[in-house]
């Protein structure tokens, strides 16, 4: 993607035909929408038709992508290196109509963790292979020692389910039957793989009908012309905004607690600098490759920029080609944002958040103050629960990721109990849970005092809370964020840190560490997981008095709280105004 | 006898009458009072009345269509409200999904919750999953809250416990509770207005429709004050979401289904105008001035959803599925920093509005754009009560567009209507095949004051081969109430693998709504021939968590078997396979009482024989190859049934224009709606 040189239109900024992009670039985007549609209304499994967990994009010939539908930013990484790999691995020419690819491998085929598959489909016009359509879908197993193929104990990638290098699932039009099949039978759920690759194969094949549709309407080269104003005019759009900032270089560095064996926390900094119109992100000084799997595939650190750039610079940018002719980026090998093999990937989102949340971090050098944003909970909580299902033969495995605190921002406090970064997965509601599972929900609310204190406080994490109703109830609980907090920025506070927490208000109440593999819950025992709390935006002595009452008045903050971190005055008065 | 349909929109509000014993229907028109919606309304009816020489009391029937409800929220106007809730959970309706409604902008955030959090208040009681009671309601607390929230000077309370549409009985008891300590306030229980699993919709839910009861309670009183003062009897109804109409009684019940009342109206209008016309599948187009609203009907029958956002809140109630784009004539067009003409989102909307409206308007917007063109009338809008500055439209396009671009003033408006176009037509596209439809089957139906002026460029962007255009469709909404049965949906969460127990189960809970349904029938009035009962069932395949809706003909013990073969049937019109050997779970229960409104065949407009149609002529622009196109400009009212001719033409109405493209084909239907052939 980015080390590849990005052959974009004549002179830049100088488009061809504005009318005729714009109107062409609404087409295209409606062919990745059907795509994506069709992917979701036609999948089988939870996670691919209820939480959308996949992606689907669309590339030309030469593999630049020209259009990704917005679902999941990490899939950005894994779709471009699957299409990179058939161009690598097979080439253009050897490509024929009607073949299908699939691909899962960090190490062989670009992608960024096993249960994420994705589908390449080549796209003929006039015998020639012009374009290529892409989606992937997060598989909720795929085999491996652990139910849902991730664990941070894992060390290499054999332990985390069945590695697809690109391999041809479609030959010449003739799906490959014992091949899916032996795909579906490494995993804990063979049917739920074999409904959702068959649809997946038939989003890409949808998105290329439509494809040659627009061809036969418009042209071919009228189409290519198009494609190239395009990326030309996303290029130039993040040009100019890279050009707006002032030139230099500046560094951000974030912890991960740990690399998921204990031990001392993980570095990772990102250093940008900025030259004119081109950006260079580096991540030289990150941490070692983990011992767990914590590690991120080099697609997956880029998806992780990328997602990071957008937010800061351009929210609003289409996801194509022209945004990576002005980034370059750099990761050691051997490090934990370009791991070598065999390095166990399978957590690769928890590294993801801190990645993005570094480059955030590092655009403070440059950004005028009222564009920073202060650390958000930047860790990817998870609660996993399983045991003897009352509803049907067999285990139930239920699995969780929990929200946090977002960073202040000026003129906004961070949001309380959010999704952040690469991720943006709904709960299930504590009623759908107690209907499905024997477990209860004893509480789900924002943690008191766990914004940052500033100018504009940091958002509030969440409290879970999960009590068993049956034996032999087990649990995982983890999360990042319970050793390292989220910084404040401009003299903003920390935020809070995570707690894992036994049997809360019982007398056998205590707190255990992050990441202890397998509890075993007894009738009546709970686990309660709090989640890290953003940080603080600006010096606390700024606050309007007004604010801190609120917060006071609606039991977001303590007065205790209030007086450590705004001074005794400002206390006194927040208290005064909330009675 | 007479029947009144009307509805209350941001700019005006519009009257549909219908003279049962002529068959001949009315259009009128009033400018709206946002400040107080009900003086409009009598402004109107006392106008209608005059104008025809009616007695009031041969009026036996007023629909109404309205966005009190919807704009109390979007304003903020209403009520201070107060939430109890089971100990755990006061913050489940500030956290809602733990979802961000934007993945990339922070500035873009979760609405500030209706009921602030100090006004959240729990108690300690627990119903579980299967209905047991876990904790008792503890009233000493409930007592307290209501006290507390008293003190808070709250209008309004609502009171959503967990598993309540299982059990609603600490629901019922804290009500009783709260209303013997707060006489005044307006009270919801979640158990009545959404007996739904999953909390956090039900909750806010509930919060919109307690926040929105105690003003439109005023409202309608207000209302059925101005038309009592006319002297009009007749009963007054009021469209909701699903697009049936509700009695006062009930809509003070349950305002928060009001939310969608008017564009519900409107599609119904659509759906039945369709059916008549033999067009039963359409993608119905409604331009206003800020947004598009966009609906899909199948086989003559609107399609539905059970949520959506008002405002930004979830709402969860049966709704007719309408898809809102953010583009309109107001849309504004520029040219952005790195060289795009972009077209929306930013609108001018109706102030300052678009500059050849000469209201302060300085950017181009779509509007512009047609006036340039000539596609709208270059002089006057409105029959001549809207004054147009076609030369300020043209500068400030050839300022701020041609110019930069190197191009011609009408290349530039015209890739304005192009863009604009691209961009709805992607919105189009995007509704259809997310239900699964393939839009080219459809025919478009568009209304709306601006849905005709770009339909027929839209249906050949989208590969749509004909476009219905019908009577006045600036007052569709209007009409469609007058063809809209009284009906009301009843929902209950049952939970449970279909087999034989849970089955007669299932049957019991039916039987139950079926009464609860009749009765609330023969509450609204209706006779019994006139009653019918929709049931469904909504079920999922086991581990799913989606679910298919599946009508059944009549309750029946023995009808398990019946219901699984629908829902798999059901599953593979929906989405394109089954599962055969995984066990069905099911979800919901629900019945929809209707009682049928007669409806008045309503016969074509009177054929003007020897009287031309053409009122004049003008210049329209239609792309670079056609260039400028001398158009005859066509009276609608004046077109004779069965009338087919070829575009180019304008064909102008009070509430609309009709641009018909060189190579369309036009005629008058035998009711007199337009029908426009796209392709040769």
């Amino acid at each position: 993607m980015a080390d590849r040189d990005s052959p974009i239109s004549k002179a830049e900024g100088q488009l061809f035909d504005p009318i005729a992009m714009e109107v062409f670039s609404n087409r295209l985007l409606s062919i990745t929408e059907d795509m994506g549609n069709r992917l979701v209304r036609a999948s089988f499994s939870p996670n691919i038709k209820e939480r959308k967990d996949c992606s689907v994009a669309m590339f030309d010939g030469k593999g630049r992508l020209i259009a990704q539908a917005a679902h999941i930013p990490m899939h950005l990484g894994s779709l471009s290196g699957g299409v990179e790999t058939v161009l690598g691995d097979y080439g253009v020419d050897n490509v024929r109509e009607g073949d299908v690819f699939i691909c899962n491998d960090a190490y062989l085929a670009g992608g960024t963790h096993a249960p994420d598959i994705t589908i390449v489909t080549p796209i003929f016009w006039e015998g020639r292979c012009r374009f290529f359509a892409a989606n992937i879908g997060h598989h909720s197993d795929v085999g491996g020692t652990y139910p849902g193929s991730v664990s941070p104990t894992a060390r290499t990638v054999f332990e985390e389910g069945i590695r697809i290098p690109l391999v041809r699932i479609v030959r010449e039009g003739e799906l490959d039957t014992g091949l899916l099949t032996l795909l579906a039978q490494n995993s804990r759920e063979p049917a739920d793989r074999v409904a959702d690759l068959k649809v997946q194969i038939a989003a890409n094949e949808r998105g290329a009908q439509l494809m040659l549709e627009l061809v036969r309407q418009l042209g071919i080269d009228a189409v290519e012309q198009s494609i190239e104003d395009i990326l030309a005019y996303t290029a130039r759009r993040l040009r100019n905004r890279i050009a707006a900032l002032k030139d230099g270089t500046g560094s951000h560095v974030c912890h991960l607690d740990d690399d998921g064996f204990g031990g001392d926390p993980v570095a990772i900094r990102a250093t940008l600098t900025v030259e004119g119109e081109n950006l260079t992100v580096d991540f030289d000084g990150s941490g070692p490759q983990c011992r767990g799997s914590y590690n991120m595939p080099k697609s997956a650190m880029l998806a992780s920029v990328y997602y990071a750039v957008k937010t800061m610079l351009d929210p609003e940018l289409m996801a194509n080609e022209g945004m990576f002719a002005s980034i370059t980026m750099r990761a050691p090998e051997g490090t934990i944002t370009n791991p070598t093999f065999p390095a166990a990937v399978g957590m690769r989102s928890n590294t993801a958040q801190r990645v993005a949340a570094s480059v955030i971090g590092a655009f403070a050098h440059f950004l005028p103050r009222e564009r920073v944003m202060a650390a958000s909970n930047d860790a990817m909580p998870a609660m996993v629960f399983s045991g003897r299902s009352r509803r049907r033969p067999g285990t139930y495995v239920y699995v969780e990721t929990i929200g946090g605190g977002a960073g202040g921002r000026a003129g906004h406090d961070g949001a309380d109990g959010t999704h952040v970064h690469i991720t943006n997965s709904s709960n299930l509601p504590a009623e759908a849970l107690e209907n499905e599972y024997p477990l209860v929900v004893d509480e789900y609310s924002l943690v008191t005092d766990s914004g940052g204190a500033g100018q504009w406080r940091g958002g509030m994490g969440i409290a879970r809370q999960i009590r068993a109703l049956d034996d032999d109830t087990f649990c995982y609980a983890s999360s990042e964020g319970t050793i390292v907090p989220a910084d404040g920025v401009f003299g903003g506070g920390k935020g809070a840190v995570a707690h894992i927490i036994r049997d809360r208000g019982t007398p056998g109440e205590h707190e255990i560490p992050a990441n202890q593999p397998r509890l075993v819950l007894a009738p009546g025992q709970s686990v309660r997981i709090e989640t890290p709390g953003g940080g603080g935006f600006g010096d606390p002595q700024a606050r309007d008095v007004a604010a801190i009452a609120a917060d006071l008045r609606q039991g977001r903050v303590t007065p205790a709280a209030v007086r450590a971190a705004y001074g005794e005055a400002k206390a006194a008065e927040a208290e005064r105004l909330s009675a | 006898m007479y029947r009144i349909g009307f509805d209350v929109g941001g700019t005006f509000t519009d009257f549909t009458m219908l003279d049962e014993g002529r068959g001949s229907v009315h259009y009128f028109k009033v400018p709206s009072t946002p400040h107080d919606p009900s003086e409009a309304i009598g402004a109107g009816l006392s106008a209608l009345i005059a104008d025809h020489d009616i007695d009031p009391a041969l009026v036996r029937h007023l629909g109404h269509g309205t966005t009190v409800a919807t704009n109390m929220v979007i304003e903020r106007k209403g009520a201070l409200t107060g939430l109890i809730t089971t100990r755990g959970f006061r913050d489940t309706l500030e956290i809602g999904r733990q979802t961000r409604p934007h993945l990339y902008d922070y500035s873009i955030g979760r609405p500030t919750p209706l009921v602030p959090r100090d006004l959240r208040l729990e108690v300690d009681e627990r119903t579980l999953s299967d209905g047991t009671v876990e904790v008792p309601l503890d009233e000493e607390q409930v007592a307290e809250a209501a006290r507390k929230l008293g003190e808070a000077g709250v209008g309004a309370v609502v009171i959503c416990f967990l598993h309540s549409y299982r059990r609603p009985d600490h629901e019922r008891r804290a009500g009783e509770i709260v209303r013997a300590i707060l006489p005044d306030a307006y009270v919801s229980l979640s158990s009545n207005v959404l007996p739904e699993f999953r909390e956090y919709e039900r909750m806010s839910t509930t919060v919109l429709n307690a926040y929105m009861g105690p003003r439109m309670g005023t409202y309608l009183e207000r209302l059925l004050g101005r038309v009592g003062d006319l002297g009009i009897t007749g009963e007054l109804d009021t469209v909701h979401s699903n697009g049936g109409l509700m009695s006062v009684p009930t809509v003070r019940e349950i305002p928060v289904r009001t939310c969608v009342s008017g564009p519900a109206a409107g599609v119904i209008g659509a759906a039945e105008i369709g059916r008549v016309a033999n067009f039963p599948n359409l993608v119905t187009f409604d331009v206003g001035g800020t947004s598009t609203d966009v609906s899909v009907i199948v086989g003559g029958k609107p399609l539905f959803a059970s949520d959506r956002l008002v405002a930004d809140y979830p709402v969860k109630t049966p709704m007719i599925d309408i898809h809102v784009i953010g583009a309109g004539g107001g849309s504004i067009a520029a040219i952005d920093d790195a060289g795009a003409l972009k077209v929306g989102p930013r609108s001018a909307g109706a102030a300052p509005g678009p500059v050849a409206y000469g209201r302060g308007g300085t950017e181009p917007t779509i509007t512009d754009a047609n006036i340039v063109l000539g596609r709208l009338d270059p002089v006057a809008l409105l029959e001549g009560r809207l004054p147009v500055d076609a030369a300020a439209a043209r500068a400030v396009i050839e300022e701020r567009i041609a110019r930069p671009l190197g191009l011609s003033v009408e290349e530039a408006a015209y890739g304005i209507l192009r863009i604009a176009n691209a961009n709805m037509s992607r919105a189009i596209r995007s509704v259809s095949t997310e239900r699964g439809h393939d839009i080219r089957d459809f025919a478009l139906f568009a209304y709306g004051g601006a849905g005709p002026l770009h339909a027929c460029d839209l249906a050949q962007d989208c590969g749509i081969r004909t476009v219905l255009v019908p009577q006045e469709p600036g007052t569709l909404c209007a009409r469609g109430i007058l063809l809209s049965d009284i009906n009301m949906d009843f929902v209950r969460s049952e939970l449970s693998l279909a087999g034989e127990a849970s089955w007669r189960r299932v049957c019991a809970v039916l039987g139950e709504m079926r009464d609860e349904a009749t009765a609330w029938l023969v509450r609204e009035g209706v006779a019994e021939e006139d009653r019918q009962l929709r049931i469904m069932v909504d079920a999922r395949y086991d581990g799913q968590n989606f679910e298919v809706s599946v009508p059944l003909d009549e309750v029946r013990e023995d009808g398990l078997r019946d219901m699984v073969e629908r829902f798999r049937r059901q599953h593979v019109q929906e989405y394109g396979y089954d599962v055969s050997d995984r066990p069905v779970e099911i979800v919901n229960c629900r019945i929809q009482a209707i009682g049928r409104v007669a409806r008045v065949p309503v016969s074509a407009p009177v054929p003007v024989h020897g009287l031309d149609a053409v009122k004049g002529r003008r210049p329209v622009y239609f792309g670079k190859d056609a260039g400028w196109v001398e158009t005859s400009i066509y009276r609608r009212g004046q077109l004779p049934i069965g009338r087919t001719f070829a575009g180019p033409a304008i064909i102008e109405e009070m509430s609309s224009t009709l641009i018909v493209q060189p190579g369309q084909t036009v005629t008058v239907d035998p009711v007199g709606n337009l029908i426009v052939s796209i392709f040769e």
